[in-house]
C-alpha cells in the first residue's frame, strides 16, 4: 500500500494531520452553527444587538433576557446534548460491535421516556417542582433500564449478542409500560407526554445545561482512559483478550458510563433520535476507528448535528418552533440511508 | 305559576348584586385581582397587552377599540379553532390580521422570545396555559411584566366574574366589565332558581361533534360542558367515568347506551378540514346543522335511546362552553330538560341580545338547534 512507499512514520504523521484538520473543520463549523443559532429567533433581533448583549454591553433588559435567558441556554444545550449523544452512541457501537447500536437499542431512552411519563402522570403529588421531577424521573429510569441490561450481562457474561437481546427486551418492556401510562393518562397529561417524547430544547436553562455538561466532562475522560482497550475491542473479543483486555468488565464499565450520559442528555430535552446513531458514523468516516480520536470527533459532530437541527427548527416555519426530534430524524434518516448505501458499495 | 314571583325574585336579586358590586367598586379601583386570586401589579390601564385566549370576552369588555392595546395573541386558538367566528371579528377589528402570533401551549409552540420582543406591559393568559408555563411566567415577572390569569374554562362562576372584572380594570373598562359580570351573575342565579328544587334530574350527555358520528368524541365532566350540565340541573352520565382529572375524554359507546340519557347535546363548530363535523356558528344555516347532526341518531343502538325517541338530540356551538355568554347555552340545555320551567326563555334571543349589547358583530347563523324529530 502507499504506507510502505512513504514510510510508516510519514503515513502516521499524514493521518494525524488529516485528523487534526478534519476535527478543526468540524469545530469551526460547530462555532458557526452555534453563533447562527444564537443570532436567530422569532424576535428578529439585529445581529449587532445580539453581539452587544453577549458582550455585556446591552442596556435593554428585554433584549438581554431574550439573548441570555432564552437563546443562549437553548444553543448551548443543543451543543452539549449533541456531544453527549454522539459520545454515548460511539461507545455503544464500539462495545456492542454493532453499527446500529445507540441508546435507543438498549432501551435506555425508552426507560427515560417511561420515567418522564410517570412523573407527568403523578405530577402534583411529587415533592419536587415538575420542572425538575420529570428530568429526575427520566434519569432514574434510564438508570433502571441500564441496570436491567447490565445485570443480565453480569449474570451470563457480557457478550454483545446477550446485551443487545437484553436491551431489546428492555426496550419492549418500557415501551409497553409507557403505552400503559398513556392509556391511563388524562388527555392533558397525555398531550404533555407526547410533547415530551417529541423532544424539545425549549426546556433548556443554564442550570440544566451545566448539569449535562458536567456529566459529559466527567464521563469523557473516564472513557478516554479506556480508549486503547476500546479500540482493541473492535478487533473482536478474542483478540482483545489476547491483548490483555478484560473484555466483560470493560464492556460493563463503558455501558454504565454511557447510561449516565444518555440519561442526563435525554432527561432534560426528551428523546431526540438519530444523533447517537449518525454522529459516530460520521466521526468514524472522518478520523477512523481509533477511539482516542473517534470519541472527541463523535462529540464534535453530534454537537454540530444537533446545533444545525436547532437552527433548522427555527427556520423551517419562522415563528413556530418545529419539534427538534422530528427534524433530527428527518435529517438523520436520508443521511443514514446514504451512509448505508455508500459503505455497502465500498465493501 | 311561579312566574310573577320569579320576576320579583330576579329583580331583587339583580339589585342586590348590583349594589354589592358597586360597593366593591367604590372601595378600591386600584387593585386588580385575577381569576386565581393573584394580585396584578398594574398601575394604569395596560397599553401593550399580549392576550392568550378568550378573545370574545376581551372584545365584550374592551370593545373593538380595546384591540388597539393588544400587541400579540395566540392566533391559532381563534383563527384555527373557530374560523367562522374569527372571520366575523376580522371585519370590525382589521388589526387582527396583522397582530403578531405568539404561539400557544396547546400546540407546544408558545414563544416567550416573541412575547418579549413585543415589549408588553401585561400578559393575559388562560389558566390552562398558565399552569404549564411556570418557567416563562417566572421570567416575565422577573422582568417586571405582570401575568394576569383569566379562566372561563373551569366554568366556576366566581372565576368568570373575576376574569371579567380583571379584564375591565386592566383595559380601563371597569364600568362595562361590572355590567357584564352582573349580567352573567344574574342570569346564572335565574337558572339556579328555576332548576333548584327539581327532584328528578334528567340524564344528559354531551359529546364533541368534531369528527362526525363515526368518531366517538370527547365528553366533559369537571369543566366546560360538564359544569354547564350541572348548572342546568342535569345528571351528567359522564360523572365519575372519565380518567385522570376527569375534565374531558371519550366514554365507552356501550356505556352511553346503557346509561340511556334523556337528552343528548352534540357540540359543533366551524372547524376547518372536518367535513363530518356538526356545523354551527355564524356561517351555519339550520338545514346544514341538522343534516350533520342526523347521522348521530342512526348510531349503533341509539335509535332505542330515550333521548332519540323523544327527539331530544341537539346541536350546540362548542364555543359557548367556556365563555362569558355561556349562560345562553346553559339556558338552552336547561330549557330542553325542564321545558315548563323555561317556557318564557328564548336562549337564542338571549345570545342575540348579548351580541347586540356587547359585541361588534351581528348575530346570525345557527348556534343551537334541535334535530327535528322524525314523525311517521
Amino acid at each position: 500500500m502507499s504506507d510502505t512507499a512513504a514510510g510508516p512514520v510519514a503515513a502516521w504523521r499524514a493521518a494525524n494531520l488529516r485528523r487534526a484538520t478534519l476535527s478543526l473543520i468540524g469545530g469551526a463549523l460547530l462555532l458557526v452553527s452555534f453563533s447562527a443559532d444564537v443570532a436567530t429567533g422569532p424576535a428578529m433581533l439585529p445581529i449587532s444587538a445580539v453581539v452587544r448583549s453577549l458582550a455585556g454591553l446591552g442596556a435593554d433588559p428585554m433584549l438581554d433576557a431574550i439573548v441570555h435567558n432564552l437563546r443562549l441556554p437553548i444553543a448551548l444545550m443543543a451543543v452539549v446534548v449533541g456531544a453527549t449523544l454522539g459520545v454515548s452512541g460511539a461507545i455503544m457501537q464500539t462495545v456492542l460491535n454493532n453499527p446500529l447500536a445507540s441508546s435507543y437499542t438498549l432501551g435506555i431512552s425508552a426507560g427515560a421516556g417511561f420515567g418522564a411519563a410517570l412523573a407527568i402522570l403523578v405530577g402534583g403529588e411529587l415533592p419536587l417542582p415538575e420542572n425538575w421531577a420529570i428530568p429526575l424521573a427520566a434519569f432514574v429510569f434510564a438508570g433502571v433500564a441500564c441496570a436491567i441490561v447490565g445485570s443480565v450481562g453480569r449474570m451470563r457474561g457480557a457478550t454483545p449478542e446477550l446485551l443487545i437481546l437484553a436491551g431489546i427486551a428492555c426496550l419492549f418492556l418500557f415501551q409497553a409500560l409507557l403505552s400503559l401510562l398513556q392509556f391511563l393518562a388524562s388527555p392533558e397529561a397525555l398531550q404533555q407526554i407526547v410533547f415530551w417524547l417529541f423532544g424539545s430544547l425549549l426546556r433548556a436553562s443554564m442550570g440544566k445545561t451545566a448539569i449535562v455538561a458536567g456529566v459529559l466532562a466527567v464521563a469523557l475522560p473516564l472513557l478516554l482512559k479506556d480508549a486503547w482497550r476500546l479500540t482493541a475491542l473492535k478487533l473482536g473479543d478474542e483478540r482483545a483478550r489476547a491483548l490483555g483486555v478484560h473484555v466483560n468488565g470493560l464492556r460493563l464499565r463503558a455501558f454504565v458510563v454511557v447510561s449516565l450520559l444518555t440519561g442526563a442528555a435525554v432527561a432534560f430535552v426528551g428523546t431526540i433520535g438519530f444523533i447517537g446513531l449518525v454522529a459516530p458514523h460520521i466521526a468514524r468516516m472522518m478520523v477512523g476507528e481509533d477511539q482516542r480520536h473517534m470519541l472527541p470527533a463523535s462529540a464534535v459532530f453530534g454537537a454540530l448535528l444537533l446545533s444545525l437541527a436547532s437552527l433548522a427548527s427555527k427556520l423551517i416555519m419562522p415563528g413556530t418552533v418545529f419539534p427538534i426530534g422530528i427534524i433530527t430524524a428527518l435529517i438523520g434518516v436520508p443521511f443514514f440511508g446514504w451512509l448505508v448505501l455508500t459503505t455497502g458499495r465500498v465493501q | 305559576m311561579s312566574n310573577s314571583r320569579g320576576t320579583i325574585g330576579r329583580r331583587s336579586l339583580l339589585l342586590a348584586a348590583a349594589a354589592a358590586l358597586a360597593a366593591r367598586g367604590a372601595r378600591g379601583e386600584e387593585g386588580i385581582v385575577d381569576a386565581l386570586g393573584r394580585l396584578i401589579a398594574l398601575k394604569a390601564p395596560a397599553q401593550r397587552i399580549v392576550l392568550g385566549f378568550n378573545y370574545e370576552e376581551y372584545t365584550a369588555v374592551a370593545g373593538p377599540a380595546g384591540w388597539d392595546r393588544v400587541v400579540g395573541f395566540s392566533k391559532a386558538l381563534w383563527s384555527g379553532w373557530r374560523p367562522s367566528i374569527y372571520a366575523r371579528y376580522l371585519v370590525p377589528i382589521p388589526r387582527l390580521a396583522e397582530l403578531t402570533d405568539v404561539g400557544n401551549t396547546e400546540d407546544n409552540n408558545f414563544s416567550l422570545e416573541r412575547v418579549l420582543s413585543l415589549r408588553p406591559d401585561l400578559v393575559v393568559m388562560a389558566e390552562w396555559s398558565f399552569k404549564v408555563l411556570a418557567e416563562p411566567v417566572r421570567q416575565l415577572e422577573a422582568l417586571g411584566i405582570p401575568v394576569m390569569v383569566i379562566d372561563y374554562n373551569a366554568e366556576i362562576p366566581k372565576r368568570h366574574v373575576a376574569s371579567t372584572i380583571a379584564l375591565g380594570k386592566a383595559t380601563g373598562n371597569a364600568e362595562r366589565a361590572r355590567n357584564l359580570a352582573s349580567l352573567y351573575t344574574n342570569k346564572m342565579a335565574d337558572i339556579a332558581r328555576r332548576v333548584g328544587d327539581a327532584v328528578i334530574r334528567p340524564k344528559a350527555y354531551v359529546e364533541l361533534g368534531q369528527g362526525g358520528a363515526d368518531t366517538i368524541g370527547n365528553t366533559y365532566w369537571k369543566g366546560m360542558w360538564g359544569r354547564l350540565l350541572e348548572f342546568a340541573g342535569a345528571e351528567n352520565i359522564a360523572a365519575g367515568r372519565l380518567p385522570g382529572a376527569g375534565a374531558w375524554g371519550p366514554l365507552n359507546p356501550e356505556y352511553v347506551i346503557a346509561a340511556n340519557p334523556d337528552a343528548i347535546f352534540i357540540a359543533g363548530s366551524s372547524w376547518v378540514g372536518r367535513p363530518d363535523a356538526v356545523l354551527t356558528g355564524f356561517g351555519a344555516d339550520i338545514a346544514t346543522t341538522r343534516a350533520r347532526l342526523a347521522p348521530y341518531a342512526k348510531r349503533q343502538g341509539w335509535s332505542e335511546l330515550t333521548a332519540i325517541r323523544d327527539g331530544q338530540l341537539f346541536a350546540i356551538e362548542h364555543g359557548l362552553c367556556r365563555a362569558l355568554f355561556d349562560y345562553t347555552a346553559t339556558y338552552f340545555i336547561a330549557k330542553q330538560l325542564y321545558p315548563d320551567r323555561f317556557s318564557d326563555i328564548d336562549p337564542v334571543a338571549e345570545l342575540r341580545r348579548y351580541h347586540e349589547q356587547f359585541l361588534p358583530v351581528k348575530f346570525e347563523g345557527c348556534w343551537m338547534a334541535r334535530l327535528a324529530p322524525e314523525r311517521a
